[in-house]
């Protein structure tokens, strides 16, 4: 798989997207950014509204999936062009969504609505509708999703790579540091777990380093053993995504799953290991 | 430290630290180019060893908050055109550390 095959630039979005079988989505967590301004031709996808179930702690199911896409004027035939706000965190996480439920031709906009806006590039508030299509979703792929019992089994056994900041993985923040630290469960990290946060994947106008220099941060640095399966985590599920998706997309590698529990699940189960402190 | 911050919450380039009843170590602030309110743009967090930490736009009056720890970071802002500030603060339990940041673009 090349780069090519899983990212698109902003050059190539302003020629294209206005082809048709092309749709562009904007992802975000808070929603009034595409309200604002966006893309032109972009539709929105809201994070948790739209791709979380509203009663369970869980992403929407099947049937969900396939209502919202058809809903948001998606087939199955279409490229679909993701990006959004965050450095591309919740695009990369619907872009993992995606794919999980089958779908063949999808990419991420590199560097997202971030690069976008530092280039000066136009944004608009027209809303596009689409008319509605018959969108039909494959059975979820859970070769690249992990639950927590995987992880707790997989401690010492398997590559963990905690994406979250190095004092979010120390203990001393609980949540990223633009939200507010209320969480109640237990700080800390799964034992055995490298911290390789997100942000050394990206530069910092939001673009993916290149393939060496991932290589570099993964193998070298961080000394994953790239034979084994990893599974990557974070605190919701969506920085692990950018992680999964640089592992499992952009490098190559095999067994790689997103264990979108993390966190908040995992450091609010009774009995489980946790470690302090910096990792090893 | 300023006693009474006016306007945007601190002076023009500088730091006004205010006591905050929600017991959050916060550090907030506007950007401005010429005086205006840079509307968009990011503000990065970055901890003592330089790390990112957080990021967030800049609201349309040019503000951001963050919530962080105790200690010393470093709050990196980035604009259009190349646009670029940064200043380094510490900030404290209870505390609000305001900034006041104004960026200038390359050969502007």
């Amino acid at each position: 798989m090349s780069r090519s095959d899983v990212l698109v630039d902003a050059d190539w979005v302003e020629a294209h997207r206005g082809d048709p079988g092309v749709v562009l989505v904007e992802v975000d967590e808070d929603t009034t950014a595409y309200d604002k301004g966006h893309i032109a031709n972009a539709v929105k996808l809201d994070w948790k509204k739209d791709l979380q179930d509203p009663v369970r702690r869980d992403f929407v199911d099947k049937h969900g999936f396939e209502e919202l896409l058809s809903d948001r004027g998606i087939s199955n035939d279409d490229l679909v062009i993701l990006y959004g706000g965050n450095n591309n965190w919740f695009a990369a996480y619907a872009y993992w969504y995606f794919r999980l439920y089958g779908h063949a031709g999808v990419k991420l906009l590199d560097g997202g609505r971030k690069k976008w806006e530092l280039d000066s590039r136009d944004l608009v508030t027209e809303v596009v509708q689409r008319p509605r299509t018959s969108y039909h979703a494959a059975d979820p792929d859970t070769s690249i999703r992990a639950f927590r019992d995987e992880v707790i089994a997989s401690i010492g056994q398997r590559n963990l790579v905690d994406v979250r900041s190095p004092d979010e993985f120390s203990g001393k923040l609980l949540a990223p540091a633009h939200l507010p630290q209320e969480q109640a469960q237990r700080a800390g990290h799964i034992p055995t777990a490298r911290n390789v946060p997100w942000s050394k994947a990206a530069n910092d106008d939001g673009t993916f380093k290149s393939d060496d220099d991932l290589r570099k941060l993964y193998g070298d640095q961080a000394g994953l053993d790239f034979g084994k399966d990893t599974i990557a985590y974070c605190r919701i599920g969506e920085r692990s995504a950018h992680t999964w998706f640089v592992l499992h997309e952009l490098l190559g590698q095999r067994g790689v799953k997103n264990y979108d529990g993390s966190w908040t699940e995992y450091g609010s189960l009774v009995g489980v290991p946790i470690e302090l402190g910096e990792g090893r | 430290m300023t006693g009474q911050p006016e306007g945007c919450g601190a002076p023009a380039g500088g730091v006004a630290v205010t006591e905050n009843s929600s017991g959050e170590a916060i550090i907030e602030g506007t950007v401005s180019a010429g005086g205006a309110p840079v509307q968009v743009g990011y503000a990065r967090l970055l901890n003592d060893g330089g790390e990112f930490v957080a990021e967030v736009p800049l609201g349309s009056d040019g503000g951001f908050r963050f919530f962080a720890a105790p200690g010393t970071w470093t709050v990196r802002v980035l604009a259009p055109r190349g646009a670029r500030a940064e200043e380094t603060v510490s900030a404290d339990r209870g505390h609000t550390t305001t900034l006041a940041v104004s960026v200038t673009a390359p050969g502007s």
